[in-house]
């Protein structure tokens, strides 16, 4: 009995050993992540990560699926803009805005982390925040095809694996069941897919283009060579589209109480010299979207309307509301309301 | 003497005679471009169906011609003609090459007057709240100008150090603004300044004609005056010339041109500067000539750079502001080489 005991004991203190030495080399490894950001770089950011400073809406929206917020010290000053949407969130430290940050409001706040688009602000930020000990990571979270892989590595970081693979997985079935339906769609309608500004429409290589392509879309300026072209109100009337798509920022959709404003903005573009002769506006497919969901995290609900106008007999099943409200529900926390589109989902072709 | 005056009417006539024939050859010119202007565009229909849709209902075509090309070449030939006019007018009285309609700052607070516009109200639902805030606040940088002028005694140093001051006011609110505004409204102030002629409407062209061309007849009739002014303010006052007057008249007058013109386009602004010059290289500083052909020869480029502008890199455009400055700018170069003496 007496060797059966030693070894016994012998066994559980290796056990104990391995354990503990698991422990230490788990601790090793967890001091610091190295993660590609949505310009293909590596960046090592320290961990645990405590402290987070939004310097954008998209990457705020992403914390708040990752039950994150609570880790926000710092956003942007242009919250206030949407006060019902962000709800206690706006009633945070400002940093400053997309054209000027406050670094020293910054450093103040003593974030372990920074979250910025790819490609604003410019470097200098890096550089700047480096000297402090602050990581800054720059992830776009407005694409709809890095959306899942920004989530994660985002949920990776601050140890919110589960919620991100829990919107993932949402993200994936909408994605898939769109991709799905779209193969089967017998044509591809073209699409003049309009900017916030009259008469710019959309190159390849833009989240909308990507949108319009994955609703089964075909964009007429998609041989572009630049991201938001100009074009004569006669090249979209030669180009005849069979759907017009207009995205519009300057509304907060959220606080609408109807959707008189974007049909009024269609009947702008309906109305516009000689357009009358362009199918989209013969036929009524002149459509109109709130820049909220046609970029950003929810640009899926934006795909999602999108199918409807273009192939409304195929996505017949997708509702995009009850999308919406899935979406601002289980990973907003906040409830379903506003208007964000002109108010034409059900009424087809007028 | 019969014969040295005869020799002297002669000589006068022909020096007439050249500005006639150049005034005539740039309106001709204006003319063929303003029809090839109509006949180029994106719906690839040749001159005969062009030609054709103008004077037949021909459904489309018609419209597209009618509706697009022509409201388009018609507004771009309207503000040329405005600041061609009103930089020579600026020129004259303040009697200075480096005068335009953006020198006493009328440019920079139609600007401005945009540039709130877009800020505060421009939701996309009332286009023309643009166009009136550049209208009024272009008025009432002139009307500032004058009240300054009127007091100090209308002297061109004090009117155009006023202007300056004006100039950099409302440039400094200008990027007040920008910097309050959001990353879309800032790409709108952006793509202002670099001026479009995409919303142009007959409605548009009705009101602009009517701020550019009323104060032609107004500076036609007192462009003696003008020429008397080119030789100084106290010779030209000796003469009978009412320089305080004059000098308000003209900036009023000159004023509503840039206003009317670049209240419904954005800055097209390098033309304010360079069509005088340019015509008074070839004609000379005869205001009875130059006035009007500044004025066309200010169509002609704004015409061709849109023209340009539409067809070099279609189906994007390249704002009409920008290609103007590019064919401007070489032209201008090369005439100022080409001349062996001061025009000035």
């Amino acid at each position: 009995m007496m060797p059966q005991k030693r070894l016994m004991l012998i066994g559980i203190g290796w056990l104990a050993a391995f354990a503990f030495f698991t422990a230490e080399a788990k601790a090793v490894t967890k001091s610091s992540m190295t993660v590609m950001d949505s310009l293909g770089t590596l960046v090592e950011i320290s961990l645990p990560v405590k402290k987070v400073v939004a310097l954008n809406s998209d990457c705020l929206e992403a914390l708040r699926i990752l039950k994150a917020d609570n880790l926000v010290v710092g956003v942007y000053s242009d919250i206030i803009r949407m006060p019902s949407f962000w709800k206690n969130l706006t009633h945070l430290p400002k940093v400053g805005r997309w054209n000027e940050l406050d670094v020293e409001h910054i450093v103040n706040l003593e974030p372990n982390l920074v979250i910025a688009y790819g490609y604003n602000p410019s470097r200098f930020l890096e550089d700047r925040l480096k000297s402090f000990g602050i990581s800054l990571l720059r992830l776009d979270f407005y694409k709809i095809d890095t959306l899942e892989r920004e989530v994660t590595v985002l949920g990776q970081l601050l140890d919110r694996t589960n919620e991100a693979a829990r919107f993932c997985d949402w993200h994936t079935k909408k994605r898939e069941a769109i991709q799905g339906k779209r193969q089967k769609a017998p044509i591809r309608p073209r699409v003049y897919l309009e900017g916030y500004t009259d008469y710019q429409t959309v190159g390849n290589d833009t989240g909308s283009h990507e949108m319009c392509v994955l609703a089964g879309g075909k964009n007429i300026a998609a041989d572009s060579s630049i991201p938001y072209p100009h074009v004569t109100p006669e090249w979209v009337v030669s180009e005849n589209p069979d759907v017009i798509v207009k995205a519009v920022s300057s509304v907060n959709g959220y606080d609408l109480d109807n959707a008189g404003f974007f049909n009024r903005l269609r009947e702008g573009v309906r109305e516009r010299n000689t357009w009358r002769h362009i199918a989209a506006v013969a036929s009524g497919r002149v459509h109109v979207m709130d820049g909220a969901i046609s970029t950003g995290p929810r640009a899926i609900i934006g795909v999602a309307y999108m199918c409807r106008w273009l192939h409304p007999d195929l996505f017949k099943q997708i509702d995009p509301e009850t999308m919406h409200k899935e979406y601002l529900e289980q990973f907003q926390d906040i409830p379903y309301q506003g208007h964000f589109v002109s108010d034409d989902l059900h009424e087809g072709k007028k | 003497m019969n014969k040295k005056t005869e020799t002297l009417s002669r000589r006068y006539e022909a020096y007439i005679g050249r500005k006639a024939v150049f005034l005539v050859i740039a309106f001709l010119l204006l003319l063929a471009a303003l029809f090839a202007g109509v006949c180029i565009g994106a719906s690839g229909m040749n001159v005969s169906q062009v030609v054709f849709s103008l004077f037949h209902d021909t459904g489309r075509e018609h419209d597209i011609v009618w509706m697009l090309r022509l409201p388009r070449v018609v507004m771009a030939a309207l503000v040329g003609f405005g600041m061609g006019l009103s930089g020579t007018v600026f020129q004259a009285i303040l009697r200075n090459p480096l005068a335009s309609p953006f020198t006493l700052g009328v440019g920079s607070a139609a600007g401005f007057g945009a540039v709130c516009a877009i800020v505060f109200y421009d939701n996309g639902l009332q286009p023309h709240y643009v166009a009136a805030g550049a209208f009024v606040f272009a008025l009432i940088s002139a009307a500032f100008i004058i009240t300054i002028a009127k007091i100090k005694h209308a002297s061109s140093e004090t009117m155009i150090l006023t202007g300056i001051a004006q100039m950099f006011m409302f440039s400094s609110l200008t990027s007040l603004f920008q910097y309050m505004g959001t990353m879309q409204q800032v790409y709108n102030i952006v793509f202002w300044f670099f001026g479009s002629l995409s919303k142009a409407g007959w409605p548009e062209i009705g009101l602009a004609s009517a701020m550019i061309l009323l104060p032609f007849p107004v500076l036609l009739w007192r462009s003696w005056d003008l020429n008397l002014l080119s030789i100084g303010d106290e010779s030209a006052q000796t003469l009978g010339v009412n320089v305080e007057r004059l000098r308000m008249w003209g900036v009023a007058a000159a004023s509503l041109a840039t206003a009317g013109g670049i209240c419904f386009t954005g800055v097209i602004g390098f033309v304010g500067l360079v069509a005088p010059h340019m015509t008074r290289m070839v004609i000379g500083n005869d205001h009875r000539f130059l006035l009007p052909a500044s004025g066309i020869v200010g169509a002609l480029l704004v015409v061709v750079a849109d023209m340009l502008g539409r067809t070099l890199w279609a189906p994007q455009v390249i704002p009409v502001g920008i290609v103007t400055s590019f064919i401007g700018v070489p032209f201008f170069f090369y005439l100022l080489m080409k001349r062996s003496r001061e025009y000035w």
